[in-house]
C-alpha cells in the first residue's frame, strides 16, 4: 500500500507541474470567473444559463485534463526509463499501475476542486443565491466519478496503445458515452429500428460506459424535475462507475503485467 | 538471448561486457524481472527471477537514468525509500553525503549535472543496503572527474562486501576494477572467468643487436621476428625464459637493447572474443 501511495504522490507532483494541464486549467478558471457576470446577456433564465455553462466548462475541462494527463503516463515512464528503477524495487507492476491511476485521479480531483470552488465563489458574488450553492456542488462530485472512469479507460488503453491512438479512443469512448448515449438509447428502445441496428445500439449501451448517467444538471436547473429514488440513483451510478473502473484496472493490470517495458 | 550461465562470486565486482546489441541490458532486465524470458528460468541469489524478497536485497542503476525532475535530490531518495516501506530521512541525507551531494540535496534533479545524476542514482541504489548491485553503464558519458568519483564509489561497495554486477563498454574502467568478467556476444557467453587468468598470454618484445639472423631466428622460435636497422625485434610469448635469451645473446657477443613486456589488454581479449564468436558462426554456416 505504501508503494502505491508513494507512486500516487509522485504522480500528483508531476501532474501539477505539467504546463499543458496548467494552461487548460487556467483557461477554464478564466472562463469560470467571467461566466456568472456574462449571464445577464443570456435571453434564458439568468441563473440556469449560468449554472449550465459552469457545468459544461467543468465537465469539458476535466475530461480534457483526464485524457491528456493519463495517455502519456505509462508511455513516458517507459520511454524515460523511470519505470526500471521503480520495478527493480519491491514494487509489483499492479502496484505501479494502481499508484499511477490513483495519482491521476487525485490530481484531477484537485484541479476539479479548484474549478468548483472558483465557480461557487463567483456564482455567489454575482447572484447572491446561497441556496443554490449546495446544488451546484453536487454535480462536480458526480463528474469526478465520471472522470475517474474516463481516467481508467485512458489508463487501460495506455497499457497497450500509443498516446495518440489512446487520445482518440478515449475521446471516442467519452463522446459515445455522453453525447451519443441518448441517441443509442432511443435506437435500442424504438420498436421500428432495424434489428441489426437495434442489436448494435444495445451492445454499445451495455458494453461501453454510460457517462450520461453522471449528468444530473436538469434537476438542479429545473426544480420541477426530480430524480425518482434520488439516493438509490446516486448509489447505483457511483457503484456502476466504481465497478467499471475496477474491471478496467484489472484488465489493464493483466495486459501490463505481461507487457515488455 | 540464448542459454546463459553467469557465475558471480559473492563480494566481487563482475564485469559484463559485450558489443552494442549483444544483450547486456536485456540480461540485466531479465535478472531483475523487468522483462520476461520467452522460455527457461533464471535465479538470482538462489531465488527465482522476479521474487520480491530478492528485490529487497538487490538494486539497479539503469543506463542513462532519468529521474523525476521536479524532485530534489533528497525528495528523490525519500521517494525510492518509501517504495521499500521506509521513511528514513536521516539515512537519505547520509547517502547524499556519501556521494558528495549533501550540499545539493535541496536542488531539483533538473539542476543536477550528468555526473550528479549518476551519483544520486548510486545513492538510491544503496537505500536498501543491497547485497547485489546491478549497474548498467555507470560511467557512460561522464567526464574524467565524474568517472573517477563513480569508480571510487563502486570500489567502496566491494570493500563493504557487496557484490557488484557492472555492464559496461568502458573496458579500461572494467580492467581497473573488476575481479571477473563475462563477454557476451549475440546473446551467448563468449568468455567468462577471472580477469587475471583471461588476460594471461601477453607478449614479450625483445630488441637485440650484434647477432646474426640465424641466431635471431632461433631465439624467436616461439614468436615473430622483425628486422630493424640496427638489429632485430623478437616478438614472443611472455612465458619465454628471459634469462636464457639474455645469456644466449651475450655469449654471441650481442646486446639486448630492450625488453618490453606487452601485457594482454582487456580490449584484446574483447576483440578476440567477439571476433571469435563471429568467426565460429561463419564456420558453422559454412559447414
Amino acid at each position: 500500500m505504501q508503494a502505491i501511495w508513494a507512486i500516487a504522490s509522485s504522480t500528483v507532483g508531476e501532474a501539477v507541474r505539467r504546463k499543458v494541464l496548467l494552461v487548460i486549467l487556467l483557461i477554464a478558471l478564466l472562463l469560470l470567473s467571467i461566466i456568472p457576470a456574462l449571464s445577464i446577456l443570456s435571453v434564458r433564465t439568468e441563473t440556469s444559463a449560468t449554472i449550465s455553462t459552469i457545468f459544461f466548462v467543468i465537465r469539458f475541462t476535466s475530461a480534457l485534463i483526464a485524457i491528456i494527463l493519463t495517455i502519456y503516463m505509462i508511455p513516458n515512464e517507459i520511454e524515460r526509463r523511470t519505470i526500471y528503477t521503480i520495478l527493480s524495487k519491491p514494487v509489483q507492476r499492479w502496484q505501479f499501475l494502481l499508484g499511477k491511476y490513483f495519482g491521476a485521479v487525485l490530481s484531477l480531483a484537485m484541479m476539479m476542486a479548484i474549478m468548483t470552488v472558483l465557480a461557487l465563489v463567483m456564482f455567489y458574488f454575482n447572484h447572491r443565491d446561497a441556496g443554490k450553492l449546495a446544488d451546484i456542488a453536487r454535480q462536480p462530485v458526480l463528474y469526478l466519478v465520471e472522470m475517474s472512469l474516463l481516467t481508467a479507460i485512458a489508463m487501460f488503453f495506455s497499457t497497450f496503445v500509443a498516446p495518440l491512438v489512446n487520445f482518440f479512443l478515449s475521446v471516442g469512448f467519452w463522446l459515445v458515452g455522453t453525447v451519443l448515449n441518448p441517441l443509442y438509447d432511443s435506437f435500442a428502445q424504438n420498436p421500428q429500428s432495424q434489428p441489426a441496428f437495434k442489436l448494435m445500439a444495445k451492445f454499445i449501451l451495455n458494453v461501453l460506459p454510460n457517462f450520461a448517467n453522471y449528468d444530473v444538471k436538469n434537476p438542479i436547473l429545473h426544480p420541477g424535475v426530480i430524480i425518482q429514488n434520488e439516493a438509490s440513483y446516486y448509489i447505483k451510478t457511483v457503484g456502476y462507475g466504481f465497478l467499471y473502473i475496477a474491471v478496467l484496472l484489472i484488465l489493464g493490470i493483466v495486459i501490463f503485467d505481461r507487457r515488455e517495458v | 538471448m540464448k542459454e546463459l550461465d553467469l557465475h558471480v562470486e559473492e563480494g566481487e565486482i563482475f564485469g559484463f561486457l559485450g558489443p552494442n546489441g549483444a544483450g547486456k541490458t536485456t540480461t540485466i532486465k531479465m535478472l531483475l524481472g523487468i522483462i520476461y524470458p520467452s522460455y527457461g528460468e533464471g535465479y538470482v541469489l538462489g531465488r527465482e527471477i522476479g521474487d520480491m524478497d530478492v528485490h529487497r536485497v538487490i538494486s539497479y542503476l539503469p543506463e542513462r537514468p532519468y529521474y523525476y525532475e521536479h524532485m530534489t535530490g533528497l525528495e528523490l531518495l525519500k521517494f525510492y525509500d518509501s517504495l521499500f516501506g521506509n521513511h528514513d530521512q536521516a539515512k537519505c541525507q547520509k547517502l547524499l553525503e556519501r556521494v558528495n551531494l549533501a550540499a545539493d540535496a535541496s536542488k531539483t534533479i533538473n539542476q543536477y549535472s550528468k555526473g550528479m545524476q549518476q551519483r544520486v542514482g548510486l545513492a538510491q541504489s544503496l537505500l536498501n543496503d543491497p547485497k547485489l548491485l546491478f549497474l548498467d553503464e555507470p560511467t557512460g558519458g561522464l567526464d574524467p572527474i565524474a568517472h573517477r568519483e563513480i569508480r571510487d564509489l563502486i570500489l567502496s561497495f566491494r570493500d563493504e562486501g557487496r557484490t557488484v554486477f557492472i555492464s559496461s563498454h568502458e573496458l579500461s574502467e572494467v580492467e581497473l576494477i573488476c575481479d571477473r568478467v563475462a563477454i557476451i556476444n549475440k546473446g551467448e557467453i563468449a568468455r567468462q572467468g577471472k580477469l587475471t587468468e583471461l588476460l594471461k598470454g601477453g607478449r614479450l618484445e625483445v630488441t637485440v643487436s650484434g647477432v646474426d639472423e640465424g641466431l635471431a631466428r632461433k631465439l624467436s622460435s616461439g614468436g615473430v621476428l622483425h628486422q630493424l636497422a640496427d638489429g632485430y625485434l623478437l616478438d614472443m610469448p611472455e612465458e619465454e625464459d628471459v634469462n636464457a635469451i639474455v645469456d644466449t645473446v651475450r655469449s654471441a657477443k650481442g646486446t639486448v637493447l630492450s625488453m618490453v613486456p606487452r601485457r594482454k589488454r582487456l580490449e584484446d581479449l574483447f576483440v578476440e572474443a567477439v571476433r571469435g564468436t563471429a568467426n565460429s558462426k561463419i564456420a558453422e554456416a559454412g559447414a
